[in-house]
């Protein structure tokens, strides 16, 4: 002899699979999603260290000759650099400088007179500040025309802010998620609730309180949701260690190493407990509005 | 089996009580019209009328799955037509219906239907089992305790329909036609339980249009005809124990 432990045995439901499926996949997309977004931030954190530390400006070459003449066009750029609100310094290398580093790889002597070398202008910036550098450029360029800033520095500014709108998808994509798990709860307890509706009349008419019937909603989709959404993350930990692998190799553009170890990425465990909660709040406003409508 | 009587100050003074009740569904006719009654506690009843005549939407009325058009409903002692949606819980569970079409649920067991009201009132499992089995025995099942109703006789169902409105010990028992797919001497059985309810205070309402269950005990007879409802004393009433009136306010022929 034997009591079910429901009256509305929804865990028999079709419903079932589909929904832990689909939390699942929106699980893991948000998974990536915010992985995404954390290392883009790192990324970011580190190229603007660079960009905050130092620049060089770039001067067009001179032959020996035209030495001499070339250095009021320098002692310019350094004057202005220097009223440039962030500048800490700047410092023009002595052309013997630059000869001495071209010299390691043409060879002593080999250097003719008549090779165009430019002037290069090492620019120290006051730490904490982030200068335009697009404006920056045309302000030297009005002085002394064909002087930039080294292309290094204005590719990582635009890659920046490159970044801060990958940061931004990734959060759009996590709020679409988010509602697009409102819509299929929404869903599924509205199909449970007509597959169910002569059960839920009975138990409203015989004295069941909503919170009866409304309880036995969320305990099935709140279980759902954490079964798939443990899945959906186990699922997105092997693609981010897929993807760590591969981006292991890759030294270049000083790009972040992934580790799930990262205090960061274990925000990413809340996320089956997100998809919970979500189906629970979205269970009970979804079942309260349909027994509204009992007598 | 044995109910206990409980003495003591009456948790109400009226069970129901109609003043002027009207009742219509969508731009259909008045099923009711203008029907004023009281039931006294431990009063026992017929509601009787021709087919169609709404016994079962005075019933409706009373076991609140069904507003008024217009009038006023108390039940025990309360204003149900003015009540809050979070009270009327409460209210349903001192009520028992024996619905006309069972409305057992096909998937649970006939233990599992009629411990329906004693799990939503809390009740811990041991004693649902016991107290189950207990009345399923009395009313003929012990041998289906574990039959789903699709395998069951309607008769079998509504004794099973039965047990479930008398479980949970309600103070107003609403029967609609608890007699209708069995034969008299199942029907003569079922009356000897709601009588034994009865007794220990509960106020009985039963539907039926079978004259010759409403020839067998001597009862006050609802009737109910072109939406009017009256109250007739049986012919040679004799004053029985525990008051069993039931007073028209108004209206009637
Ligand atoms: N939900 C409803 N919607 C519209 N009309 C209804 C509804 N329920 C009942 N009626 C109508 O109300 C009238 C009374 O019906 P009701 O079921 O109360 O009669 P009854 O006395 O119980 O009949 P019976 O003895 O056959 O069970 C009927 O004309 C019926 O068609
Ligand atoms: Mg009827």
């Amino acid at each position: 002899m034997s009591l079910a432990r429901s009256e509305l045995q929804l865990h028999r439901d079709p419903t079932r699979r589909m929904v832990g499926f689909l939390i699942g996949a929106m699980v893991y997309l948000a998974a990536l999603a915010v992985t995404g977004g954390l290392m883009v931030g790192t990324t970011i954190n580190r190229w603007s260290d660079d960009l905050r530390g130092n620049l060089t400006v770039q001067l067009p070459g001179v032959t020996a000759a035209g030495a001499a003449e070339a250095t009021g066009r320098i002692d310019t750029v350094v004057s202005t650099l220097l009223e440039t609100q962030g500048v800490a310094g700047a410092r023009a290398l002595p052309r013997r400088e630059l000869l001495s580093l071209l010299e390691r790889w043409l060879g002593r002597g080999n250097i003719p007179d008549d090779l165009p070398i430019p002037a290069l202008i090492d620019v120290t910036l006051e730490p904490g500040v982030r200068i335009d550098l697009d404006d920056l450029q045309r302000r030297l360029a009005r002085e002394v025309p064909g002087a930039r800033i080294s292309d290094n520095g204005i590719v990582l500014d635009r890659l920046v802010r490159l970044a801060h709108s990958v940061q931004a998808a990734a959060l759009a994509i996590v709020l679409l998620v988010g509602l697009a798990a409102v819509a299929i709860i929404t869903f599924v307890t509205r199909a449970g609730l007509a597959m169910h509706h002569e059960t839920i009349e009975l138990l409203h008419l015989i004295g069941a309180r909503n919170n009866y019937i409304a309880r036995q909603f969320v305990r099935h989709v709140v279980g759902v949701a954490l079964v798939g959404g443990i899945l959906g993350l186990l699922a997105a930990a092997g693609t981010i260690l897929g993807l760590a692998r591969v981006a292991a190799d890759i030294d270049v553009f000083r790009w972040p190493t992934i580790s799930l170890a990262d205090p960061q990425l274990v925000a990413l465990l809340t996320l089956p407990l997100v998809a919970a909660v979500i189906a629970m709040v979205t269970a009970r406003l979804t079942v309260a509005g349909a027994l509204r409508r009992l007598p | 089996m044995r109910f206990c009587a409980t003495r003591g100050a009456p948790e109400f003074v009226l069970v129901v009580r109609f003043e002027h009740v009207g009742l219509r569904y969508e731009n259909g006719p008045n099923v009711l019209d203008d029907v004023s009654f009281t039931l006294e506690p431990g009063s026992f009843h017929f509601l009787t009328g021709p087919s169609g005549a709404g016994k079962t939407s005075l019933l409706k009325l009373m076991y609140l799955a069904q507003r008024p058009t217009k009038g006023r409903i108390v039940m025990f002692d309360r204003d149900v037509t003015a009540a809050k949606r979070r009270d009327l819980p409460g209210l349903r569970r001192r009520i028992g219906v024996v619905f006309q079409d069972f409305r057992l649920l096909n998937h649970l067991t006939a233990l599992e239907n009629v411990a329906l009201p004693l799990r939503i009132a809390g009740a811990k499992r041991r004693q649902i089992e016991a107290h189950v089995s207990e009345l399923l025995a009395w009313v003929g099942l012990s041998g289906q305790l574990e039959a789903k109703p699709p395998t069951l006789s309607d008769g079998e169902k509504q004794r099973v329909a039965i047990a479930r409105a008398v479980i949970g010990r309600p103070r107003l028992l609403l029967a609609d036609e608890p007699t209708g797919n069995i034969d008299l001497d199942q029907g003569l059985r079922v009356l000897r339980l709601f009588e034994e309810l009865n007794k220990i205070g509960t106020t009985v309402v039963i539907a039926t249009h079978d004259r010759s269950l409403v020839s067998t005990i001597r009862l006050p007879e609802l009737r109910l005809a072109e939406g009017r409802l009256t109250v007739h004393q049986p012919a040679r009433a004799q004053p029985t124990e525990g008051s069993t009136r039931a007073v028209p306010s108004r209206g009637g022929l």
